[in-house]
């Protein structure tokens, strides 16, 4: 018997899971013949009260994307607020994702000596953050804006400022950070009775993740020590030396090394997507992977909390299609190259 | 040069001829420069033809950028955009045959390394390396404005020259020495006349 709090959470996820945008409509938003037409069809759904709040001369990429990431940040917090216990403990660390996002852009724009305002950051309310982020806006450079978090739970990025002074190169605190939120992520995941489901998908997350660090890395051609320094210490079905062996290994020898995994199907496509020497297909078919075992989830553990935790994923998804439309829609790009561009969207169509 | 108006005396012929070998000398140099200026603009014109390549490079670098958008959206890939260090050039003059055309120093390369997402480093990686050839197109490109300009005006002076300059002052040149030629004779001629009406009075 599951507890009664899960049991609510996941029923009142049912209901939520609902508001999702069908794989037909979709459809319908990427055969609109414009922009102004894909916000019209969105009214229609959660994003109707924002998009309806914008003048008509006001509708472009960038505002409705704003839209996009503001109610996907108010689905997890809606979801976690409804939350009792350690899921709730679980979920609150989950969002986590977004003030690490909001981190990174802020370093990113310190280390290129770029101004950066709260507009260019994921709408993320005060009470949903334990970071001073205007704080860290205005800080003069990386290493002040990192001085600002040595009181956090991100105080490791403090030690890894040397690395940063070295290497030249955010990405050693960018590891970092992805480094704490998955551990802060994972740390609990164990704790949740009857977690198998939130186990499997979280886990499955950090490997993609792992994998594609390390691939991708690899195209690179950095070597094989920054390489295990970048990747997450937490794993799941893909150990982390095995994740050092392929990255020492030659990317052909990726199949082999996967062998024995649950991703194992992926080497083989891996091997032929590598030969384009870049690692933004396989971002796309390791997002797409985790997002289409979501959507599986959704029929295999209803009952589970792995249910609450697919939904927070397929909304991530979604927000990532819509946001594939509209840039798609105001680039000019036609219907085929954004239906290419949609992400765990084969299975569910 | 208005051949009427020439004092016709043996010193100014001296000075037309003077004139002359210089004029032809100059016009010598003018041609010498104008076939260095012709030959640079050659060498610069082989360059010009990887301008097709650039563009299918571009081309394709602005395929990866679209595909960076849709991915991440304008948000996270301006966020991505911010980290890549910008790439430093200096533009100086150059004297090509006394011909001012600009000269690239290309400095510090745009570095890519801190952007993390894949697509987003696919697009930056791509662009970047577009750089340094774009830089040396658009050079060439500088410089054959600067020196078709210069070729055109060296070879209009050429031209003024041999076909306007040098031939009317031959003309002149021509004149004058007609023109003391017959004063010697009629000179020699009056010196006759006058020993013959000197020697006809004794």
């Amino acid at each position: 018997m599951k507890p009664a709090a899960i049991m609510y959470l996941v029923t009142r996820t049912h209901g939520l899971k609902t508001h999702l945008i069908s794989p037909r409509d979709i459809q319908l938003l990427v055969k609109a013949k414009s922009l102004r037409e894909v916000s019209d069809n969105l009214l229609k759904a959660e994003y109707g009260t924002e998009i309806s709040k914008l003048p008509t001369r006001e509708v472009d990429a960038l505002t409705l994307e704003e839209i996009f990431l503001k109610i996907l940040v108010d689905r997890f917090f809606f979801i976690t607020r409804e939350a009792q216990g350690k899921l709730q403990d679980l979920l609150t660390r989950y969002c986590g994702r977004f003030e690490v996002e909001n981190i990174k852009r802020v370093i990113r724009a310190k280390h290129g000596g770029e101004t950066i305002e709260e507009r260019n950051l994921l709408p993320l309310s005060r009470e949903h953050t334990i970071v001073n982020l205007p704080a860290l806006i205005k800080a003069k450079d990386v290493e002040d804006a990192i001085s600002l978090l040595r009181e956090t739970p991100y105080r490791p990025l403090v030690e890894r400022l040397e690395t940063y002074r070295r290497a030249g190169t955010t990405m050693v605190l960018e590891a970092a950070l992805d480094d704490i939120y998955f551990d802060k992520v994972w740390e609990i995941t164990g704790k949740i009775s009857n977690g198998n489901g939130v186990k499997d998908l979280v886990g499955e997350e950090i490997d993609l993740r792992n994998l594609l660090i390390a691939l991708s890395l690899k195209i690179r051609d950095l070597p094989p020590t920054l390489i295990a320094e970048a990747l997450i210490s937490s794993s799941y079905k893909l150990t982390v030396g095995r994740l050092r062996t392929l990255a020492q290994a030659r990317l052909e020898d990726a199949p082999d090394i996967l062998r024995g995994t649950p991703y194992s199907g992926l080497g083989s496509e891996v091997v032929n997507l590598v030969k384009e020497r870049s690692a933004s297909p396989l971002e796309r078919l390791f997002l797409n992977r985790l997002y289409e075992d979501a959507s599986a989830s959704l029929k295999t553990r209803f009952l589970d909390a792995g249910y609450v935790v697919a939904y927070l994923l397929l909304s991530e998804c979604e927000a990532k299609n819509l946001v594939t439309i509209t840039t798609g829609k105001q680039l000019g790009l036609g219907e085929e190259e954004i239906l290419q561009g949609l992400l765990g969207f084969q299975t569910r169509a | 040069m208005s051949v009427g108006r020439a004092a016709v005396t043996r010193g100014v012929l001296l000075r037309l001829r003077e004139q002359i070998d210089f004029i032809k000398r100059g016009k010598e140099l003018l041609k010498m420069r104008r076939d260095h200026l012709a030959s640079e603009t050659n060498k610069l014109l082989g360059k010009l033809r990887a301008r097709n390549e650039l563009d299918r490079r571009l081309m394709a670098a602005y395929e990866t950028l679209k595909t960076a958008y849709i991915t991440l959206g304008y948000s996270r890939l301006q966020s991505e955009a911010s980290t890549v260090g910008l790439l430093e050039a200096k533009i100086r003059p150059r004297s090509v045959m006394g011909v001012l055309v600009p000269e690239i120093l290309l400095g510090k390369k745009s570095n890519v390394t801190s952007v993390t997402s894949a697509s987003a480093y696919a697009a930056a990686e791509k662009l970047s390396g577009s750089m340094e050839q774009l830089l040396e197109i658009a050079e060439a490109e500088g410089r054959i404005e600067c020196i078709a300009h210069e070729l055109m005006m060296t070879n209009r002076k050429v031209n003024a020259v041999e076909r306007v300059l040098i031939p009317k002052l031959l003309e002149l040149i021509r004149y004058i020495e007609g023109r003391l030629e017959e004063e010697t004779l009629e000179e020699f001629f009056r010196a006759k006349r006058v020993k013959a009406a000197i020697r006809g009075a004794e």
